[in-house]
């Protein structure tokens, strides 16, 4: 009887939720994976069930393959400069805790990741301009040439890259500073005893204890640089009088094909492939941890 | 006790009503202007306030933003329904697919009446405005292009007069182009669209590429098409590009562009439509250039008014009042459209600002193109740009006319590949 | 949440216990270390500097002139600073709208994720049946997807409700988060004991009741942190609004100032200044919520 009673109140209480949940969380995505087998067009009225035809066509499409090279360019240049960077960032600022500057390392590191993308991407804009740019200033007063940096095919790209590390270090700071936190302190002191400094200790002990922390940030630093779209907007706005180069990432060729192109189905096969990314690297992030674990 | 059950249902309760609100429907006299040109705002809203006399309880929203992002609301405003009565701006070639889809309703007879009269609109206009006989849009103003010229850059140079032939608008950036102590440009002689996203990269294209014979686009007796750019015409076109990008040096993609660099001095001559006046008179009133028609001909790209509700007598009495002569000849003057109108008096404008010249006194042969009203031309655009972009960044076609064509090919075979998906490839 | 209590790093108090022992520069150990920590610290200091410097200069980009914007090297203070951009940008934009819009949104969407969170968080921690699992394994896998991946059918239901370039439609999207939910199960988990609850359902306290007066006051600190995320979630979003948004009265401050700025490219000080509008307040709201945040974002972390 009192267990009916609280299998009824569950139940009420979590079914508002799960409303909204299967809503406009499980529904649109089944949608996505049933629309990408149509060829769904915004205007037609006919929209017929095409099998696999939209990813046939996908893997000829050379401005998808070229988004998926960009993309791909992108999450795993971010990676390589975020997860080293914040790994000796964070042990710096551990090992600096007590500072009384320890908050102001802490809040720098961690602003560029919770401001609004776009006036973000606006500073950089200007950063990187070719002509009025400091970027290109600093280069000139050095004694080297000033680079086309939005738009170049490859110096674009490196662009976002930059733009975008700079926004995912706060993250992974933060998440690196939970690890460090989490280290048994017994294992370092062990090692001081045993006349390690800090650098052997860090290398030694902190990098190889805090891997699945490593894991996690990595793949998540992947996912969310894999979903990159605001950057590639306003770094290259296509106005006249200031051209910049459109580097063309998935999210940004998904919308182009559903709103501009109006195909639908089109757009939700990339979608689809967008998502089969995120979850080959979610698998691999679990293969590892778990032969980790066996070990 | 009791009292805490309640909330998650007030919880629920509350977002359904937050729904219910926001589905209310518009205020029925509210009109909104969607325009993909924002230098049209005041054009609209003089219209507007003309309307008024006739509608005193209306509001007009005006709404003019970038073209690219005019065109993605208007393929979701459309289909949604929703957002209440407007009138759209929109070119004749990107209305086709929503009037076969029956999204945009034709003219009332009056105003029907009002547009195929010979008198007030050339047969092309009536044309652009209507599928299959009927009338679906009010004809407003057109694009077309014409050579801008800074004049005193060309008297430094020691040329004299605009360039006449494609050979001449090379040999004239070469000499135009202002360079530093390293060689490297600093002015261009010629500005080329060299980058950006979007179609843009592919119409000015196509206006060259129509100077050299050619087009992009070409369509059967049986009414389908074809790429057409993959010959000599188009060689000559992409070379010309290539050769002053990267042999000439003349221009760079990095290198400020447009008509913002033209009115500060940065770049000798390039083509554009007529708007360029009216924003050149506005920012930089003292620059000293004149116009020139193209060689061979220009792109004439009618730009209509439409209207989402049938029913809505202001929305149909807005397009109507745009085209009264007095509210034309303001556009002409302040905005620097041309208006389509034939039987009104525009000479005042003309008359005292030469530049207009160039776009009303042109050769008797001269030739126009427009885009093609086609279900996907934007995808067809879009797609060529990006093939574009690309050949432009590449120095190794330069002086290689067998990879050019290759590569002309294979763009050629993309656009194909397009028309042929939506059963419009001609055979 | 794995409160993990703050462990003194393993320097600060330890070096006197050594010292002193002279090193090879003739320093005392614990002169070096100071010395080490002063140039960890300087270090430390230009980094987080550097990390900032874009944003400082975006600022003071938005008081210069046009003529000061190009000129090199770039100064921090404006020299002769100019409230001409600001002016300029209130009067072409609905600059305040938009960022009513955002903040609306926001709002809303925090209240809603985090009512939907703690909900169905306390549930799933606490109510150990197998079809309330079988939920949580769901909605454990479906947490991973990207809004990106669904956002286009998500599109469509907003059409066919009629709240495209509203509010609504705008929360549409950020009503409930995977993550909020998982979070709050892992600190019910944690922070309340079965018992607690079980003695007050001695006392004859309804479920409801047990909900609202005990369950949520242990969960203040989480339901914060979740409360700063989401609000931040829903104010920095962008693919989503620009496609529910076409209105220029429905944009928010993110969609606005991106479209603004394919119109206005060259005038770099105007689109400074929209932007530091932007910018300002959400870096002092960032600033205030500080520990809230940074409690909320380290607790993903916490997923294994």
């Amino acid at each position: 009887m009192l267990r009916w009673k609280r299998w009824r109140f569950a139940m009420l209480a979590i079914l508002p939720t799960l409303a909204i949940f299967a809503w406009v969380r499980m529904y649109p995505i089944v949608e996505t994976l049933r629309l990408s087998l149509h060829q769904w067009d915004i205007l037609s009225k006919n929209k017929p069930f095409i099998g696999l035809q939209n990813f046939r066509e996908l893997f000829q499409d050379q401005l998808f393959l070229e988004a998926l090279i960009n993309t791909s360019a992108i999450a795993f240049g971010v990676l390589f400069i975020t997860i080293p960077t914040a790994l000796v960032i964070s042990a710096l600022i551990y090992h600096r805790t007590r500072s009384r500057f320890a908050g102001f390392y802490e809040t720098t590191v961690f602003i560029p990741h919770i401001v609004s993308l776009v006036p973000a991407a606006m500073a950089w804009k200007w950063i990187f301009d070719a002509n009025l740019g400091p970027l290109n200033g600093l280069l000139q007063s050095v004694g080297l040439p000033a680079q086309p940096w939005l738009f170049d095919p490859v110096l674009s790209v490196i662009a976002i890259i930059i733009l975008c590390s700079w926004q995912a270090l706060g993250y992974a700071v933060l998440i690196y500073l939970v690890g460090f936190k989490n280290l048994p302190v017994s294992l370092f002191e062990a090692a001081k005893l045993d006349g390690a400094g800090g650098i052997a200790r860090f290398w030694y002990i902190s990098v190889p204890m805090l891997k699945p922390i490593t894991l996690y940030v990595s793949v998540v630093t992947l996912i969310s640089a894999f979903n990159v779209y605001a950057q590639a907007f306003v770094l290259a706005s296509d106005s006249q009088g200031a051209p910049g180069r459109q580097v063309r990432v998935l999210v940004l060729d998904m919308l182009e094909n559903a709103f501009r192109n109006y195909r639908i189905g089109y757009a939700a096969a990339e979608a689809v492939i967008l998502l089969a990314i995120v979850l080959l690297l979610t698998l691999v992030q679990f293969g590892l941890l778990r032969e980790k674990g066996r070990r | 006790m009791k009292v805490g059950t309640m909330k998650p249902l007030a919880l629920a309760a509350s977002l359904a009503s937050a729904t219910m609100l926001a589905a209310a429907p518009a205020h029925a006299e509210t009109l909104t202007v969607w325009s993909g040109f924002p230098e049209m705002a005041p054009f609209y809203e003089r219209v507007a306030e003309a309307l008024k006399q006739d509608y005193p309880d209306l509001e007009v929203n005006v709404e003019a933003i970038a073209l690219r992002e005019h065109e993605k609301r208007i393929a979701l405003g459309l289909t949604s329904g929703a957002g209440g009565v407007k009138v759209i701006e929109l070119a004749g070639s990107t209305a086709q697919r929503y009037i076969e889809n029956d999204l945009l309703p034709p003219v009332p007879d009056d105003l029907a009446d009002f547009v195929t009269d010979p008198e007030n609109f050339g047969e092309f206009f009536v044309e652009s405005a209507s599928d299959d006989g009927t009338v679906y849009g009010v004809p407003l103003f057109r694009g077309q292009g014409a050579l801008f010229y800074n004049v005193d850059m060309l008297e430094a140079a020691g040329l004299d007069g605009p360039p006449a032939t494609m050979a001449e608008y090379t040999d004239y950036a070469e000499k135009l182009t202002q360079r530093d102590d390293n060689g490297n440009p600093t002015v261009s002689g010629w500005s080329l669209r060299l980058s950006g996203g979007g179609q843009g990269i592919a119409e000015k294209f196509w206006i060259n590429l129509f100077q050299f014979g050619g087009d992009l686009l070409e369509q059967t007796d049986d009414g389908k098409w074809r790429a057409a750019y993959a010959n000599e015409a188009g060689r000559q076109a992409l070379k010309q590009y290539l050769q002053n990008v990267h042999t000439l040096n003349t221009v760079s993609e990095q290198m400020p562009a447009d008509a913002e660099a033209f009115q500060r001095e940065q770049t000798a001559m390039f083509i554009r439509e007529s708007w360029v006046i009216g924003d050149t008179a506005a920012k930089a009133p003292d620059l000293n250039y004149a116009t020139a028609p193209l060689p061979e001909g220009s792109i004439a790209l009618a730009v209509n008014l439409y209207v989402s509700d049938a029913d809505s007598e202001a929305a149909w009495a807005f397009t109507r009042e745009a085209n009264e002569p007095e509210h034309l000849v303001w556009m002409l003057e302040n905005v620097g459209w041309l208006p389509n109108r034939a039987n009104v008096d525009y000479s005042p404008v003309t008359e005292a600002i030469p530049q207009f010249s160039a776009f009303v006194d042109y050769p008797a042969d001269y030739e126009f193109f427009t885009l093609p009203a086609i279900g996907p031309i934007e995808e067809i655009l879009t797609r060529f740009a990006a093939q574009l972009t690309r050949a432009f960044g590449d120095a190794s076609l330069a002086e290689d006319d067998a990879a050019i064509d290759a590569y002309l090919a294979a763009a050629a075979e993309e656009t194909n590949r397009i028309l042929e998906r939506e059963g419009l490839l001609a055979q | 949440m794995t409160q993990s209590t703050d462990i003194d790093p393993q320097d600060a108090s330890t070096p006197d216990r050594y010292a002193p022992r002279t090193g090879p520069l003739g320093l005392s150990r614990r002169t070096r270390a100071r010395l080490t920590d002063l140039a960890i610290d300087a270090f430390l200091f230009a980094f987080g500097l550097l990390m900032i410097l874009p944003l400082v200069f975006l600022v003071s980009n938005a008081f210069k002139t046009p003529q000061e914007m190009v000129a090199w090297p770039p100064r921090i203070i404006p020299e002769d600073p100019t409230l001409e951009n600001f002016r300029s940008v209130l009067g072409d934009t609905p600059l305040l709208l938009w960022i009513w819009n955002s903040f609306s949104f926001a709002v809303l969407s925090m209240i809603a994720i985090v009512a939907t969170s703690a909900i169905a968080g306390y549930v799933l921690a606490k109510f150990p049946f197998r079809s309330l699992h079988l939920l949580f394994l769901v909605i454990l896998a479906t947490a991973i997807v990207p809004f990106e991946v669904y956002m286009i059918p998500l599109y469509f239901q907003a059409q066919a409700l009629g709240i495209l370039n509203s509010i609504w439609g705008l929360l549409l999207g950020y009503l409930v988060m995977s993550f909020g939910i998982f979070l709050i199960r892992q600190n019910v988990m944690h922070a309340i004991p079965d018992e607690l609850l079980e003695a007050a359902r001695i006392d004859g306290a309804g479920e409801m009741w047990i909900f609202v007066f005990i369950v949520l006051p242990l969960l203040r600190g989480a339901l914060g942190a979740l409360a700063v995320l989401a609000f931040f979630q829903a104010w920095t979003s962008f693919a989503w609004p620009i496609i529910v948004a076409t209105t220029r009265d429905a944009y928010t401050i993110e969609v606005g100032l991106a479209l603004f700025q394919t119109g206005f490219t060259v005038d770099l000080g105007r689109l400074s200044a929209a932007s530091a509008a932007v910018l300002v307040p959400s870096v002092t709201l960032f600033v205030i919520l500080r520990r809230n945040f940074v409690q909320g974002v380290a607790s993903t972390g916490m997923k294994e």
